[in-house]
């Protein structure tokens, strides 16, 4: 591991101000009737990992390669610090792009991939190979710097194509599900160290995914896309503990939605009660995470299991509550469930989220 | 971004299980380990070896290969022997039926090119340095034409895209049948080296926009570009040190084709070439039609000696400095 930290200083271009964020205002994109981006408004913080998620074709990539250049917006403006760069070419973004497929240059070998960017800035051979030698050396990947990527293991590509992507300095780093080609073990350890690794670089990046669970993992906030709109922006832990609505109650964990009756203090479900307060009586709906059903104490809900998935450290059941609402339920992977059998349940208030 | 961190993370370097080998459940071999893999590595062989062995045995391995090699190696014979057996015969004093005797004499060679007591008396050479010209014009007009139009085929989903490849591939007519067009259409500038140069790319770009548009379409096209643009690169530079280079095979098996081709194109050459001096199709025409059985191989002899020294030529400007070459 690297412990020296890289010399180089940030290579102003006097073109931006040294903050950077980016905005997004009422970016929308249409292709003939298709709409796949409709009006987003968002803001990348300057230092910070924003998460782009949702499921195919809400539009996250679109998005992504809105602010890299590589489509003009039917409406809106994309702003770099405040200046309006919607039709600046790609070339003189200074946006870092970094691919599922890599798209190393095969030509050349690693070294001169990662000083590609260095050199189309104007910076003397020497130095960009110096960058580029104390890059790979970050991404503990030196050792292949005279290789070629296609001698290369797909988590070492990606490392190149990280390292590439981080030498022209990037105004913005924008990462187009990066991860999902490698397989679970080194995706789970890539996470962590190229989590750390932009947080420490302060790096403004965009993360785009559609894995929601790399996404809580690796991102200061997540933006959570669906038909093109921006359903809910926030921390990990706000879009997992108070989802907006039900779409993201949905993709972001598993959840189920209980409707009931709010009346004065608490909720009604018809075969139990809640203690929370909703803003209005009537009839609202309710986001329950697996673990809100407590299986282990003296509940009173009569629930039949319908559903067993036996996932080693947990088990997960499917179960029918007496309104014949399907619920999904956690259970420790120590006792064992049959589907017919009935179980009892007891609902902890403070895993339901009342959706607006 | 700013460029002040510590990295104090310790992290594992350790990249195993994500290579190409882990699909066969060895480990990949770790560039910063040196030491460690050998022992899984050859544990691997091994099994390799045993699994290999043990088919052997089987009906298909004991038949099926001999009866492979065989076929390949009758067709490969069927399909050089007449080459060999001409070039040989060029240099043989007589020949009974198809087998040459009495070695070694040039007396063919120095008559197909001009320089012997009898048959065509005049200098082949300057015929033979115009001709290679005129292919190799043809070959880098193609070049310059032929690249950018697969890059277009291959690139983008434009209006009469399907036109634009059917088109491409149109000059696929016979030479006579160009060559008459061509006559036909430029009468005054026709019958000249530039004429010959154009009709030739004209009639050889599909072997070029074939082979250099499949090879843009084996690489990830878009993403390339785009890396290179967000890098920093404009766009004709992107196309020239990052597009071009990728699909240096395609355009070096383009030129091979090409260039091969138009040196022997006879058709057109002979209906749009004014004659002085003699193309190289017109030199091998004359040495075949009026000469004798070890003389025309002598002719046919300098043209696959031409043909070889091409192809080694391109094939060596190709290779230098491509990314396979180092492993």
């Amino acid at each position: 591991m690297c412990n020296r930290a890289p010399t180089f200083t940030h290579h102003d271009t006097g073109r931006y101000p040294t903050v950077s964020d980016v905005t997004l205002e009422s970016l929308t994109k249409t292709y003939g009737d298709e709409v796949a981006v409709d009006g987003i408004d968002l803001t990348i913080r300057d230092g910070e990992i924003l998460g782009i998620v949702g499921p195919s074709g809400c539009g996250k990539t679109t998005t992504l390669r809105t602010i890299a250049g590589f489509e003009t917006p039917t409406h809106g403006r994309v702003l770099f610090d405040g200046v309006d760069i919607t039709h600046v070419p790609p070339e003189e973004r200074n946006a870092g792009l970094v691919f599922q497929s890599y798209a190393l240059f095969d030509t050349m070998t690693v070294r001169e991939n990662v000083a590609f960017g260095p050199k189309m800035q104007g910076i003397p051979k020497d130095e960009r190979h110096e960058r580029a030698d104390e890059l790979l050396a970050l991404l503990d990947i030196g050792e292949l710097a005279d290789r070629r990527p296609t001698t290369l293991s797909g988590g070492q590509q990606q490392r190149v194509g990280l390292a590439r992507a981080l030498a022209i300095e990037p105004h913005v780093l924008l990462l187009d599900e990066p991860m999902t080609g490698l397989d679970a073990e080194l995706k789970a350890r890539l996470r962590e160290e190229i989590g750390d690794l932009l947080a420490d670089l302060e790096v403004t990046a965009l993360y785009v995914t559609h894995d929601q669970e790399e996404a809580m993992a690796m991102c200061d906030r997540i933006a959570v896309l669906n038909d093109g709109t921006v359903e809910q922006v926030g921390t990990p832990a706000e879009i997992y503990r108070y989802p907006a609505n039900a779409f993201v109650a949905n993709f972001i964990g598993s959840s189920t939605l209980l409707e009931g009756t709010a009346e004065n203090g608490h909720i009604d479900l018809g075969y139990a009660e809640v203690g929370l307060e909703a803003p209005t009586n009537g009839t609202v709906t309710l986001a329950a995470r697996p673990n809100a059903f407590d299986l282990e104490g003296a509940g009173t809900i009569r629930a039949e299991v319908t559903n067993v998935t036996y996932l080693g450290d947990r088990t997960q059941l499917t179960a029918t509550v007496p309104d014949g609402t399907a619920v999904t339920l956690q259970a420790d992977g120590v006792e064992t469930y049959q589907p017919g059998e009935t179980v009892s349940l007891s609902i902890d208030d403070t895993r339901i989220h009342i959706l607006e | 971004m700013r460029w002040r961190f510590e990295m104090t993370g310790t992290s594992t370097p350790d990249e195993n299980g994500d290579g190409p080998a882990a699909t066969d459940g060895s480990r990949s071999v770790d560039p910063r380990a040196d030491g460690g893999v050998t022992e899984t590595a050859s544990a691997t062989e091994t099994t390799t070896a045993e699994a290999w062995s043990r088919s052997e045995t089987a009906l298909s391995t004991i038949v099926g290969r001999p009866i492979l090699v065989g076929i390949v190696t009758i067709i490969v014979a069927f399909l050089t022997l007449p080459v060999l057996v001409t070039f040989v015969s060029s240099f043989a004093q007589s020949a009974t039926g198809v087998v040459p005797r009495g070695f070694v004499t040039f007396e063919h060679w120095r008559q197909v090119l001009g320089f012997g007591d009898h048959g065509v008396r005049t200098n082949a050479l300057p015929g033979l340095a115009f001709s290679l010209a005129v292919a190799t014009g043809g070959m880098v007009l193609n070049v310059i034409i032929g690249v950018p139009v697969a890059y277009a085929l291959a690139r983008y989903d434009f209006f009469a895209r399907n036109w634009v490849n059917t088109f491409a591939i149109l000059p696929l007519v016979p030479g006579l049948i160009l060559g008459i067009a061509f006559v036909q259409t430029y009468p005054n500038h026709g019958r000249s080296a530039l004429g010959l140069i154009v009709g030739y790319c004209l009639l050889k770009s599909p072997y070029m926009i074939l082979t250099v548009q499949s090879s843009f379409q084996s690489m990830d096209l878009v993403r390339l570009e785009e890396s290179a643009r967000s890098l920093g690169a404009s766009w004709p530079r992107t196309f020239l040190t990052i597009i071009v280079p990728h699909a240096k095979r395609g355009i070096v098996a383009g030129c091979i084709i090409t260039w091969t081709l138009a040196a022997a194109e006879f058709n057109f050459t002979y209906m749009v070439a004014s004659g002085s001096p003699d193309p190289f199709a017109i030199f091998l025409y004359r040495n075949i039609s009026n000469a004798t059985h070890l003389q025309s191989a002598a002719a046919v002899s300098v043209y696959f000696v031409i043909v070889v020294a091409a192809i080694l030529v391109l094939q060596l400007l190709g290779n230098r400095g491509f990314s396979t070459a180092q492993r």
